[in-house]
């Protein structure tokens, strides 16, 4: 995978490659088992100082996405229900989100919406 | 060893300078920008971290050792460059080398002979005739061939060109890729830094003023500007050096998080570079820190 | 420590090309110089000259940035000046024999014993002065020492007559070897004291 930042961004460079990586993980082209640059090729690579990459990998590692073996590197983790539980969300958010505007549209009022979400839902 | 370098509670009279009770961790495995204005004190650290002068008061250990009984083992895994040439002048590279070479156990001569290669260095010229540029790159080379554990720098990149500045960064970062190595070095142009510094020392008249990741300075500090309006002593509190102007003011804070709860939309936050930081907190008091 | 002194042939590869022509030149034009007087020029010249490379406070940083002790770097400088001393003499008295130079050992232990001496004095004040003065130092001390020489031997001659019978009634080997006793004392005094100096430089 390739992670591009960029300095002049608002947004936190060890943020940056934090949601690239994600990305790639939720997207599926990083596999369970795949193996990450390690800390200090990527900041080497990317030209950044080494403890921004550590940061990121370590958040990373909080939230599940990968796992380190000392002296191995980083690798990907095996997603765990919480994290494809979120990933499902983050979808279902954007369809409901679509869902709402659709409904602003015409005018549909929330209580109906939400009878209507109720009997598809019991069906 | 989490720690490199460590300075404890040390003390060092000079006679236009003093260092006063400094306490200084430098973390194993990182690079670590030494910042400060001309004369506040970073040379004369680095010094006291080479045993080249001894506290009056205090500890300096390196690599968990003392000089009094390991200097030369201590040195012998130490790479140094100081801001001016050391060498003898009237000798050329090769002898320099000669010289330099057998005082180190793991000297590898290939690899001074690449360094000298990729910095085009003439191995037979005296290095009095040697430009600003090249003496450095000629300290650098041989700092980096003995596979020192630990980098020591005072202004490694001063006289250097953009290319060759940018070259020197890139050696910085394939050196620390293995880990094993520590980095510490000084320097005027904190654009250096922004890019390969792990974390920042800035000293002011012989005292640390903080020692930080560079991305928390990089979060937690910002500049502020707005209206003198808002300013009163509660609110000053916030900002570490405020600068007035007829036109309203612009301050330093530690705690953006905070300013931004406080003042909301009514000033302008920003980014603070590491020369502003540095800048604003030049006389700050270093509780502050 | 080897490496120290070998320094010392390095930082001195054009001066070194100088001392045989040198030495040459006294040889061939000083027939009224003392054999001694041109054993302690040889004696003296390559120690001191490789001590002037390292009056800069950046060859200071240096050798004490490189894995050396500040101990190692004064005893480098004593058995140097010991070795070198021992190699020149060594080659002048070859210079000596090839252009039929008559000279005696007693000339030899003498100029040695001299040249030894002048170290024992030199060096301690060296570390003590700041750089940049020892050129001067160097310059007044032999001066001083021409002009007081003369004097000082007729001195001796007139004024401390029974010591110097003391001396001529002595037998040679209690003479050299009393000579010998001081000198090495001296030498030794000098080394600690220079020690002492240079453990408390601040470069």
């Amino acid at each position: 995978m390739q992670i591009i930042i960029s300095n002049s961004s608002k947004e936190p460079i060890y943020e940056q490659i934090l949601k690239q990586i994600q990305t790639a993980i939720l997207s599926g082209e990083l596999a369970e088992g795949d193996a990450l640059p390690s800390i200090r090729q990527l900041a080497k690579d990317l030209k950044i100082s080494v403890i921004t990459t550590k940061r990121a990998y370590e958040e990373l590692e909080k939230a599940g996405f990968i796992y380190s073996i000392v002296g191995k590197g980083s690798f990907i983790a095996e997603q765990n229900l919480d994290v494809i539980r979120e990933k499902k969300l983050r979808v279902i958010e954007e369809q409901l989100s679509a869902v709402i505007s659709n409904s602003k549209e015409i005018g549909l009022p929330y209580e109906e919406l939400q009878e209507l979400l109720k009997l598809l839902y019991e069906e | 060893m989490e720690n490199v370098i460590e300075l404890r509670g040390v003390s060092k009279a000079l006679k236009a300078f003093t260092i006063d009770n400094m306490d200084l961790q430098i973390k194993q495995g990182f690079v670590t920008g030494f910042i400060g204005a001309n004369g506040a004190g970073k040379s004369t650290t680095m010094k006291l971290i080479m045993n080249l002068l001894q506290p009056d008061n205090g500890e300096v250990s390196v690599f968990g050792l003392d000089y009094a009984s390991h200097e030369k083992e201590i040195k012998d895994r130490i790479g140094f460059v100081y801001d001016s040439n050391i060498f003898y002048e009237s000798l050329n590279l090769k002898d320099i080398s000669r010289i330099v070479a057998p005082a180190y156990k793991r000297w590898n001569h290939q690899q001074f002979k690449a360094y000298v290669n990729q910095f085009e260095l003439p191995l037979n010229k005296p290095i009095k005739k040697f430009s600003k540029g090249m003496q450095m790159k000629a300290s650098i080379a041989i700092a980096l061939s003995h596979d020192a554990e630990l980098i020591i720098m005072d202004e490694p990149t001063a006289g250097l060109d953009p290319t060759s500045r940018r070259e020197l960064l890139d050696i910085f970062q394939e050196v620390m890729v293995d880990g094993k190595r520590t980095i510490l070095f000084s320097t005027h142009i904190t654009s250096d830094l922004d890019r390969i510094a792990d974390y920042i020392v800035l000293i002011d008249e012989g005292k640390i003023l903080f020692d930080k990741p560079i991305y928390e300075l990089q979060e937690q500090y910002a500049l502020v500007k707005g209206s003198t309006e808002l300013l009163d002593p509660d609110t000053e509190a916030y900002f570490i050096k405020i600068d007035r102007s007829p036109n309203g003011f612009q301050a330093l804070t530690k705690d953006a998080t905070k300013v931004k709860e406080v003042f909301g939309n009514h000033v302008v936050i920003e980014e603070a570079s590491l020369e502003e930081i540095m800048f604003y907190m030049k006389g700050a008091d270093s509780h502050y820190d | 420590m080897i490496n120290l002194i070998r320094r010392d042939l390095i930082i001195q590869k054009f001066q070194l090309y100088l001392f045989i022509p040198c030495i040459l030149f006294f040889i061939i034009f000083g027939s009224h110089l003392s054999a001694f007087f041109i054993i302690v020029f040889a004696g003296f010249f390559i120690p001191i000259n490789a001590y002037s490379y390292d009056e800069k406070a950046e060859t200071n940083i240096l050798l004490n940035s490189l894995p050396y002790t500040r101990t190692q770097i004064i005893a480098s400088r004593y058995i140097g000046a010991i070795f070198y001393m021992a190699v020149s003499i060594g080659i002048t008295i070859v210079l000596f024999s090839l252009f039929n130079r008559a000279f005696t050992w007693t000339d030899i232990a003498i100029g040695a014993g001299i040249t030894l001496a002048m170290f024992a004095f030199a060096f301690p004040l060296f570390y003590l002065l700041k750089p940049g003065y020892i050129g001067t130092a160097i310059v007044i001390g032999f001066i001083l020492l021409v002009i007081l020489s003369q004097p000082a031997i007729t001195f001796l001659g007139e004024y401390l007559t029974p010591i110097v019978q003391f001396f001529a009634s002595a037998s040679t080997t209690i003479l050299y070897l009393s000579s010998a006793g001081i000198l090495i004392v001296l030498y030794a005094a000098s080394w600690l004291i220079s020690q002492m100096i240079y453990q408390r430089k601040a470069f």
